[in-house]
């Protein structure tokens, strides 16, 4: 396996909760070859949320570093960061996704905007996507005339509209039915096959069988890390404490 | 990034509170048009009356209503003091005798022989000057001939009042229209112009005067020549070209305060309207602006939409505002044109100080609420879900 896309190195991250230090993330390393579909596990509060947030530059992490293609993200300056999440960075969250005002297609293209695209370059990369994730004729309906499934695919061919050298997934399952979840689980899969690199937070443990690869936190700590063959036989990569 | 369809959408969201927000607007920048309109009138007005007058010197009796007044042997007095090249009286009556003589027509009494150096350059939109010979003939101004739908050829009743006794005997007379002169915007527009002769036995002023008008001679100095017609007639007072400027010069003093205090309550009210709206919308769209910080929009494309939106709030309130004032201006002068008076004037500058001044509040009251989008943290934004 050649260059790692994504390189976790020693990351903490301490919240001050008034003048009680939480400690969310305590010195997590790991690695994650491009084309991965790697999901994340653990109970609330064991800091998987805050890891995709260092990992997406949302946050600055109290130490440690994030290397996405070899550059130390946490280390761009404010100006840069920007930048870094549009070329990067493709998000996927739980809720709130999607801009409500906008429609499918706009909200697509409003991402592309923020790269500079030239709109006749966006416009058919967006019907492109769209299309790709069965949505060519809900594209010109707002969030609130869209299922959850319906919004959670928008969110996703936006999340991939920039090649972003990751995509990032906060619990994209945790509020449809089980249908839309392996309809949405398999379109990640595919996403992978094809190239992507696909970190996702789950609770759902059928989600996490669908990954080739599972790690699982506690206490802001990783607590395993296993590499999942397909059929559920499951492997173990490496094990941390 | 060209993102004016997002800007307008927003703006467009909360139809309501837009709406009333641009409405703020829209009266502030209509409270400015009147003012300034009426500014602008002013400033027109006194210009042209300045062209048309600040190259004579004005001769009133020194002690107001209580002295002596002018008489006409003063004339010859003024006329033979050197650098005078001409000098004549002229008797200056409200034409509405019970008003305050403030506003309004003035029945004029001039030679007719003085009538073109007192009127210079101003044409006659119709009929002709009064000439020698002429009695109860009048050449009259355009306010006057609007007000009173005068043409050349209609008469126009004029009356004098005397008080005999403690009793006013009322005398009117039918004056013939001979002459109507065009828009000067300048105190000429409410003049009655009559024979001189005529009017002081109308009037029955024998050789009394209201005013002398001494012109100077080419290249004489007029404040000079004012000291020099002080200190060789009685019982005068001039006004000289540049007191004259400085007292319109006063009257434009208190009418641009006027308006910079409409423009300031203006800017507070729609200033803190739109700031109002704007931190509301966007504290409202808190987790957008996380979502599109986490898509990677840098500040400068968060403050442009959101700057951007209360800017289209100002321009749109200034049109509303402008148009309104106009029409009100239009309608306002339009009413008082039949009451003899004109008061607002609408200028090219008028219009765009207006619509920038707009364009400017709106941008500017937007800076705060559009910072705290921008600096908005999105992992805190998204966490409102
Ligand atoms: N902004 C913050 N300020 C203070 N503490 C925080 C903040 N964000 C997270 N934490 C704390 O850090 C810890 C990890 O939170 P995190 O959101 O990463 O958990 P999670 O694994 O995503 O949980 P869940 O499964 O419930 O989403 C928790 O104890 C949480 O209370
Ligand atoms: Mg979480």
């Amino acid at each position: 396996m050649g260059e790692p896309v994504l390189r976790v190195r020693n990351l903490s991250k301490t919240y001050m909760q008034g003048k009680i230090p939480v400690h969310a993330l305590n010195d997590v390393s790991f690695d994650v070859e491009k084309g991965e579909f790697l999901s994340i596990v653990g109970p609330s509060g064991s800091g998987k949320s805050t890891l995709l947030s260092m990992i997406g530059l949302l946050d600055k992490p109290t130490s440690g570093g994030v290397f996405i293609d070899s550059v130390e993200v946490t280390k761009a300056r404010e100006g840069d960061v920007p930048k870094l999440r549009r070329e990067k960075i493709g998000f996927v969250f739980q809720h709130f996704n999607l801009i409500p005002t906008l429609t499918a297609f706009e909200n697509v293209d409003v991402a592309m905007r923020f790269a500079r695209v030239p709109k006749s370059e966006r416009k058919k990369r967006a019907v492109e996507l769209l299309t790709q994730m069965g949505l060519a004729d809900r594209m010109n309906h707002k969030p609130s005339e869209l299922s959850g499934g319906e919004q959670q695919r928008t969110a996703i061919a936006r999340a991939l509209s920039n090649h972003p050298a990751i995509i990032l997934a906060d619990e994209p399952t945790g509020e449809v039915d089980t249908k839309t979840r392996d309809m949405i689980v398999k379109l990640l899969r595919e996403l992978s096959e094809e190239g992507h690199t696909i970190l996702v937070v789950t609770h759902d443990t059928a989600v996490a069988q669908q990954t080739g690869r599972i790690i699982t936190m506690r206490d802001g700590m990783i607590e395993s890390d296993k590499r999942v063959i397909i059929d559920n036989d499951i492997e173990p990569a490496s094990t941390h404490s | 990034m060209n993102n004016f369809d997002l800007i307008l959408r927003n703006v467009t969201r909360r139809k309501m509170r837009t709406g009333l927000t641009i409405f703020g607007i829209a009266l502030g920048i209509f409270a400015i048009m009147v003012m300034g309109g009426m500014s602008e009138y002013f400033d027109r007005h006194a210009n042209r009356g300045l062209d048309l007058m600040s190259d004579k010197i004005y001769i009133v009796p020194e002690s107001g209503f209580f002295g002596g007044g002018l008489v006409d042997s003063m004339v010859s007095k003024v006329r033979r003091i050197p650098g005078v090249f001409d000098a004549y009286g002229l008797l200056w009556m409200p034409y509405d005798m019970e008003s305050l003589g403030m506003f309004g027509a003035f029945v004029v009494g001039i030679a007719p022989e003085k009538q073109e150096i007192t009127l210079k350059n101003v044409k006659l939109t119709e009929g002709r000057l009064l000439v020698p010979g002429d009695r109860y003939r009048a050449v009259v101004g355009s306010n006057v001939a609007r007000q009173y739908g005068l043409n050349v050829g209609d008469e126009l009743e004029v009356k004098s009042k005397k008080v005999q006794r403690a009793s006013t005997i009322t005398t009117a007379r039918n004056f013939t229209v001979v002459g109507i002169m065009e828009f000067t915007s300048s105190d000429f527009d409410y003049i009655i112009g009559i024979p001189i002769d005529t009017a002081k036995k109308f009037y029955e002023m024998e050789d009394q005067l209201t005013y002398i008008w001494a012109v100077p001679e080419e290249g004489v100095d007029g404040e000079d020549l004012s000291r020099r017609i002080e200190l060789g007639v009685d019982n005068i007072k001039t006004i000289s070209p540049q007191e004259l400027r400085k007292q319109s010069e006063q009257l434009l003093v208190v009418m641009n305060l006027i308006t910079i205090s409409a423009a300031l309550l203006a800017a507070i009210i729609g200033g803190l309207s739109v700031m109002n709206t704007m931190l509301m919308s966007v504290s409202e769209r808190t987790r957008e602006f996380g979502l599109m910080k986490a898509m990677g929009a840098e500040v400068r494309d968060i403050l442009l939409l959101t700057m951007g939106e209360s800017a289209l709030m100002g321009i749109l309130g200034g049109i509303i505002g402008i148009v309104g004032g106009i029409i009100f201006i239009y309608y306002m002068n339009e009413y008082l044109a039949t009451m003899g008076t004109v008061l607002f004037a609408v200028t090219y500058r008028l219009v765009i100080i207006s619509l920038l001044f707009a364009t400017l509040l709106g941008t500017a009251s937007g800076i705060l609420p559009a910072y705290r989008a921008a600096k908005m943290r999105p992992m805190e934004a998204m966490k409102y879900g």
